[in-house]
């Protein structure tokens, strides 16, 4: 059912930092419409590995495939064209923005060539209506549309982002840890609108604690010193000896 | 209804009429109080720019305005008479300072874009005076008030003429602002690179590029007032570029509201005035001045304008939370 064609894939990832190795000849396939996530204790890598793929970091050496082509050293602008949006560990939405100006800007691109001069030249208001209505009214951001984005709580600010990566219709999401510092409530919103979108795109899930998505990602990775140490079902990963040691302390 | 509200409170009328009031003045003030207040708006818009919408504080303003006033100088001084041609001219010279040195000094993090600013401010203020002393005639400077052509329509060989030449400038260059900060999807990434610029890259864009026009259009705008105002003196000396002037363009900025559509004229109002009046009274107004910016500049980068808004903005909605717009 699930098409099992790999969209994006690493093969030995390595990434150092003066002397300190953050992510560790990493081989990675992420599949087709999947949702997985990767786990992983701080300072694993996850963010190192996460940027690796986005092209906020172009990696020591190993290289990095989108629909089998090398993208290793292509800068985060062309990822985007192609289809690859991400959020930030930390929220970063545009505070100085309205909520909805936000979303027009992360949009216009899908209208004209983003380049400067375009830009000079289209007002922001001529962004594509229909779909931004589409998008406020999908992440429940409508009532908060004239909102400046630095007036929203962290919740809607985390939906904001997610928002604004959905709204061009990217083929890979990329969440790092689109959980941390929400409450119970805000992470059951949060999980709802990821849950809509499954099957449509693939995500990947960066968190610190995997509880949290188990019942979201079909898959899951976990990240230890920089390595990936198990993948597969979340049980069975769950079950692995190593990563009850390493993850868990032995548990 | 939405529309003819907008319609009726657009800016753009509000920046004509602000215009037009400012150059009737000149009936009450001296003509030379009004023109300089509108060449110093001009100078000053560029920087209140950067410094409001990208967060970029430069430093080095006044060499982008020695370029604009070279640029026109040279060409007075050594090729035609025309003034417009003048004009133009060092508007041409101005735009290719700041794309050249907008490379190198854009792609710097904030500390080190506004020191290398002073810095390239300090070397420019050295090849006029020192390096290129054979064009320039150093501290001499070059004097081409005799030579500049009597013209049709605006005869800017004439006060009258300039006067009114500049506030035409002054509404164009405000139109331009307008548009591009508070209209166009540029002025949008502007405000985005100021919060989070790797966030704007993760979207698509490119946002070098996006500091790199911006800087290229305030300093250019900055050089059009170094040209308006060597047409005007009919003079220009190195001292247009003193580093000891560096600091003035971001003060009166952030005097009068960084970012704002208006803080520029309020600004430069509020200090050449006051720089008049206090350097009657005493005989050193930089130090009353000085204190005084300092007291500003702990408001903040919104200033007077911002202040001014947000109180009207408070005592209407109770909502004083928001960036300012004009
Ligand atoms: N830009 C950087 N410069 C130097 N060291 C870095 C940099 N980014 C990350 N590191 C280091 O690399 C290691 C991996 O960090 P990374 O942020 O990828 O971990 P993480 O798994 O995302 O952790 P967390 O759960 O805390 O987000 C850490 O030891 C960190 O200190
Ligand atoms: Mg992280």
């Amino acid at each position: 059912m699930n098409s099992s064609e790999t969209i994006l894939k690493t093969k030995n990832i390595t990434k150092k930092f003066n002397g300190l190795i953050a992510v560790d000849g990493v081989s990675f396939d992420i599949k087709e419409n999947e949702i997985i996530g990767l786990i992983g204790p701080n300072g694993a890598g996850k963010t190192t590995f996460f940027n690796i793929l986005t092209g906020g970091f172009i990696p020591d050496s190993g290289k990095v495939y989108y629909k089998n082509k090398d993208i290793t050293e292509l800068s985060p602008e062309q990822r985007v064209s192609l289809g690859i949006a991400r959020t930030f560990q930390l929220t970063s939405t545009f505070d100085n923005l309205k909520v909805i100006d936000n979303i027009k800007l992360a949009c216009y691109r899908l209208q004209y060539s983003p380049s400067v001069l375009g830009m000079c030249l289209h007002r922001l208001d001529s962004a594509i209506s229909e779909k931004i209505e589409k998008c406020l009214i999908t992440f429940g951001l409508n009532r908060l549309a004239n909102r400046y984005a630095g007036e929203l709580s962290l919740g809607e600010k985390r939906i904001l982002e997610i928002a604004m990566a959905l709204v061009i219709d990217p083929e890979v999401l990329l969440l790092d840890e689109p959980f941390a510092g929400l409450s119970e409530a805000e992470i059951d919103e949060v999980l709802m609108t990821l849950k809509e979108h499954a099957k449509q795109q693939t995500i990947v899930i960066v968190e610190h604690k995997i509880s949290k998505i188990t019942d979201l990602v079909e898959r899951v990775g976990v990240m230890v010193e920089g390595k990936i140490i198990a993948v597969g079902k979340v049980e069975e990963v769950l079950e692995d000896p190593q990563v009850r040691k390493s993850y868990w302390g032995g548990v | 209804m939405k529309l003819s509200k907008s319609m009726f409170f657009d800016r753009r009328y509000i920046i004509v009429v602000v215009f037009v009031v400012l150059y009737l003045l000149r009936y009450v003030l001296p003509e030379a109080f009004v023109l300089e207040v509108v060449i110093q708006s001009i100078y000053v818009m560029g920087c209140s720019f950067l410094i409001g919408r990208l967060g970029l504080v430069s430093f080095g303003q006044p060499v982008y305005l020695a370029a604009g006033a070279y640029g026109t100088a040279f060409y007075l001084y050594y090729v035609g008479t025309n003034p417009y041609i003048g004009i133009l001219v060092g508007v041409l010279m101005g735009l290719m300072v700041s794309i050249v040195a907008g490379v190198f000094l854009v792609r710097l993090s904030s500390s080190y874009f506004t020191l290398s600013n002073l810095a390239f401010c300090a070397i420019g203020f050295f090849l006029l005076q020192k390096v290129l002393v054979k064009y320039t005639h150093g501290d001499n400077g070059l004097w081409f008030l005799s030579k500049i052509d009597s013209t049709v329509i605006i005869d800017l060989s004439t006060t009258k003429g300039i006067v009114y030449f500049s506030f035409l400038i002054a509404i164009g260059v405000w139109f331009l602002y307008d548009y591009l900060m508070d209209r166009s999807v540029f002025g949008a990434a502007c405000l985005a690179v100021k919060i989070n610029e790797e966030k704007l890259r993760f979207l698509g864009y490119n946002a070098f590029n996006v500091k790199w026009l911006a800087f290229v259009i305030a300093n250019t705008t900055a050089a059009l007032a170094g040209s308006l105002n060597a047409i005007y003196l009919g003079f220009v000396s190195p001292s247009i570029a003193d580093v000891s002037k560096a600091v003035e363009a971001v003060a009166i900025s952030m005097l009068g509201g960084a970012g704002t559509l208006f803080g520029p004229v309020a600004g430069v109002l509020i200090f050449i005035g006051l720089k008049d009046i206090i350097s009657q009274i005493v005989s050193h107004w930089e130090l009353v001045v000085g204190i005084m910016l300092v007291a500003i500049m702990i408001r903040g980068e919104k200033g007077i304008v911002g202040s001014l808004e947000g109180i009207v903005h408070k005592s209407i909605t109770k909502n004083n939370n928001k960036p300012v717009s004009w």
